[in-house]
């Protein structure tokens, strides 16, 4: 057990280290800085309730930086291995391709948790700058977005073993930014359309991950308050549930394949 | 190291076939073959990588396939582009971690082991500042990290300058005194006669040579050189 976790440890500091050093999340972050502290100082033509429209834009933001950096940090998980050749001395060393697998996705979930909560403290910072409040409901956006999080990773993870890097982000991509627009209005379009259109639609709705369930922007905007408990408890098993079938899938795909 | 009747195909085609093998302790044995012999396929099987299709495959008195063998088995690849945003103190310290090291050992030893391949100086680097002959340093350091009984290295001479080379000879050596055994391939003639005490010849997936250097030596006429030449041209023991 102390060995499995000291292999895990060095997988997740691994996953620190290479998103960090990467300058493209520093980029993001500063750019993030560059966009939101600006807006949040700013009253666009004197209107009163303009803050929720720079409410809006922060998270909106913040969903594309989350996106982009879960989706890239799943995604070079493992063809960066297998191309570098740095694969064959990592799986000559005492680990097991699972252990592997929990490291390397547990390493990417921290590593991007670690630059999400960056995002979200620069939201809160921008908010009181704007003469808001601290609510809980922030923290609760917070929870639902390492969610995404950990699902979106587990996604890429799973995609980047089965195509390759490219067509692994692109489809990655598409099924969640889709989702996150859309899902919530498949079911009415699905009623809307004849078979087979409407069974595709349906299959969709239901094989898709369902990012509009993370979704708070709206009640952190409009202050319509958090989810009650069960829902909560509810969308996370959803996030865990989905996020353990990519990996089940990954590592089924993991332990079979031929270096 | 025991390799019995070991044959591997990949969709029908024959990487390796009817292969035996024996390596005592303290030995260094070379391991050579023309491109596509089967060398770098055996290698993946010795350290639990690839499964044979058929055949038995003993390291150290277990299954390389076994966590407990491999973490006995210290494992170069000819050339690996190791995490560039990581310097030659960290890669270790990742490996180390990986061999379930705790942090006290893994940092003695990295220590040790930079001074021991030239690289103490260049610790604190990013690998993507290394060259070639630096990486392939920082491999053999990655190998020995976990001071391991059976070493298999990929072509260790590979991108080593001269200098390099004459250090790694030693070093070599010096783990041979201590014990170890060590299997390497290699297309570098010259440094396998130095450095080994038996070389195995592959061709096509079979071995058509194994036995020792030391009668080689001296001779005049009969170098590796011949040898491997003489053995690959006529496709059978020599």
């Amino acid at each position: 057990m102390k060995t499995l976790i000291r292999q895990i440890k060095a997988l997740v500091r691994l996953s620190f280290m290479e998103l960090w050093r990467r300058n493209d999340v520093l980029a993001l972050v500063i750019l993030a800085l560059a966009l939101m502290v600006p807006l949040s100082l700013s009253s666009p033509f004197g209107a009163a309730g303009a803050s929720r429209y720079l409410d809006e834009a922060a998270l909106l933001l913040i969903w594309a930086f989350s996106l982009f950096i879960s989706l890239g940090t799943g995604a070079r998980l493992f063809p960066p291995e297998f191309e570098s050749r740095t694969i064959y001395p990592l799986l000559a060393k005492p680990i097991s391709r699972g252990a592997l697998l929990a490291g390397k996705y547990l390493g990417a979930v921290a590593a991007s948790a670690s630059a999400l909560a960056i995002f979200y403290l620069l939201f809160v910072g921008c908010s009181l700058l704007r003469g808001g409040s601290l609510s809980m409901e922030v923290l609760q956006g917070f929870v639902f977005h390492l969610a995404f999080v950990a699902l979106a990773v587990a996604l890429a993870l799973a995609g980047s073993l089965v195509v390759t890097p490219s067509a692994n982000l692109t489809l990655s991509a598409t099924a969640l930014t889709a989702m996150f627009f859309f899902g919530r209005r498949l079911p009415d379009y699905a009623d809307a359309v004849s078979a087979p259109l409407s069974w595709l639609v349906r299959l969709a709705y239901a094989l898709g991950p369902h990012v509009e369930f993370f979704d708070m922007r709206q009640r952190l905007i409009h202050g319509w308050g958090g989810v009650d408990a069960v829902v909560f408890a509810a969308v996370l098993a959803y996030a865990v549930a989905y996020a353990g079938v990519c990996l089940v899938f990954a590592w089924l795909i993991l332990k079979r394949k031929r270096f | 190291m025991r390799i019995e009747h070991v044959s591997r195909s990949f969709g029908g085609v024959s990487a390796v076939a009817d292969l035996t093998l024996a390596l005592g302790r303290g030995e260094i044995m070379g391991f050579l073959g023309a491109n596509g012999a089967g060398k770098t396929t055996t290698i993946k099987m010795i350290i639990g990588l690839v499964r044979p299709s058929s055949g038995c495959i003993s390291v150290l008195g277990g299954d390389p396939a076994d966590s407990a063998v491999r973490a006995k088995i210290g494992y170069m690849p000819e050339i690996a582009y190791y995490y560039p945003y990581l310097n030659a103190r960290e890669l270790l310290s990742f490996y180390g971690g990986l061999c379930g090291m705790d942090g006290r050992t893994v940092r003695a030893r990295a220590g040790e082991l930079l001074e021991t391949v030239g690289l103490a100086d260049a610790a604190k680097r990013p690998l993507k500042t290394y060259s070639k002959g630096m990486l392939q340093r920082a491999g053999i350091a990655q190998a020995l990290l976990n001071d391991p009984d059976l070493l298999v290295l990929d072509e260790p001479f590979t991108g080593l300058d001269p200098l390099a080379r004459i250090h790694f000879r030693d070093l070599m050596r010096r783990l041979r005194e201590q014990g170890k055994t060590i299997f390497f391939s290699s297309h570098e003639l010259g440094e396998t006669e130095l450095l080994c005490d038996t070389v195995a010849i592959m061709k096509g997936g079979r071995a058509v040579y194994q036995g020792p250097v030391r009668q080689l030596a001296g001779n005049g006429e009969r170098n590796l050189e011949r040898l491997f030449l003489d053995v690959l041209s006529k496709g059978g023991a020599a």
